[in-house]
């Protein structure tokens, strides 16, 4: 019944919420422990289990559709230009 | 630009440190400069800015350290300094009222989520983009740097000058000011929320 200690226990001894947990462990901040203690915690917390399908699938939907098609053709020339006029 | 050590390279060393080093985050901040000012114009005139005063500075950059974060963070600097006071847009955040909601206990509310990831796989189109686009100039910024870029708390707090803990909170908050409006358009698309 009882979890494994909680490696999400800040200094100041409180415990970190499930969406706290949730968003260091999307964004990959986690230690090995907390790693492991979240996903068994996902196990038997529906909320988070839910959440963290959905919140997934926009961080990869983000990162497919916004992007963008790189830089204008000329940027890097017009760069280069500018750095060497105003060197010399 | 103000890490203190200054460094001493020769015009060669300068010049492989440009190409090899700056160069190469040249699509990344574009679209960084682009989604900050929201005028391909704008966004130009922004990394060309950003890349002269980076060759101009070039010896407060260590070289073969983090390149893509100083980057970024003068082209943020001169967005604030340059971009936004002439273009006058405030920030509308109330920064207050985003840490206290980070804090607040009431946690089902807020992870519970109105948005299914089947609705998500059919934002095909500009979708998501516009959503992003739609946020406030701030919450947008913590958006790209984390999920867009895979930047870490620590560079984030690096490239805004913020703690590390209004990183969390920020980013917490655009988060769900994104669903918001995903779940405007998934309503709009003919879902309903579970
Ligand atoms: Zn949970």
């Amino acid at each position: 019944m009882s979890e494994p200690t909680n490696p999400f226990v800040s200094s100041s001894g409180r415990r970190a919420t499930c969406m706290e947990m949730l968003q260091l462990f999307l964004d990959g901040e986690v230690t090995t422990e907390q790693r492991e203690y979240f996903l068994s915690h996902m196990d038997h917390c529906m909320p988070c289990f839910k959440s963290y399908q959905v919140d997934m699938a926009i961080k990869q939907l983000l990162k497919d559709r916004c992007c963008g098609d790189g830089a204008p053709v000329d940027l890097v020339a017009q760069i280069k230009a500018q750095i060497i006029q105003k060197d010399s | 630009m103000d890490e203190g050590v200054r460094q001493v390279y020769t015009e060669a060393e300068k010049q492989e440190i440009f190409e090899k080093e700056f160069l190469p985050h040249i699509n990344a901040m574009y679209n960084f400069g682009y989604r900050l000012t929201l005028e391909r114009d704008d966004a130009k005139d922004l990394v060309q800015d950003t890349y002269f005063k980076a060759y101009r500075f070039i010896e407060s950059f260590q070289k073969g350290t983090n390149a893509k974060a100083w980057l970024f963070r003068i082209l943020k600097n001169s967005f604030i300094n340059d971009y936004r006071k002439k273009t006058k847009e405030p920030s509308k955040v109330d920064y207050q009222e985003v840490e206290t909601y980070y804090n607040s206990d009431d946690v089902h509310r807020q992870i519970t989520p109105d948005l299914r990831v089947d609705s998500l796989k059919d934002m095909i189109g500009d979708e998501i983009s516009n959503a992003l686009n739609s946020l406030d100039v701030d919450f947008r910024t913590v958006i790209i740097l984390c999920d867009l870029e895979g930047f870490k708390y620590e560079e984030m707090a690096k490239i805004l000058d913020i703690p590390i803990g209004t990183v969390r909170s920020r980013l917490h908050r655009a988060r769900q000011l994104l669903k918001d409006k995903l779940s405007e358009y998934a309503k709009s698309m003919g879902y309903k929320n579970t």
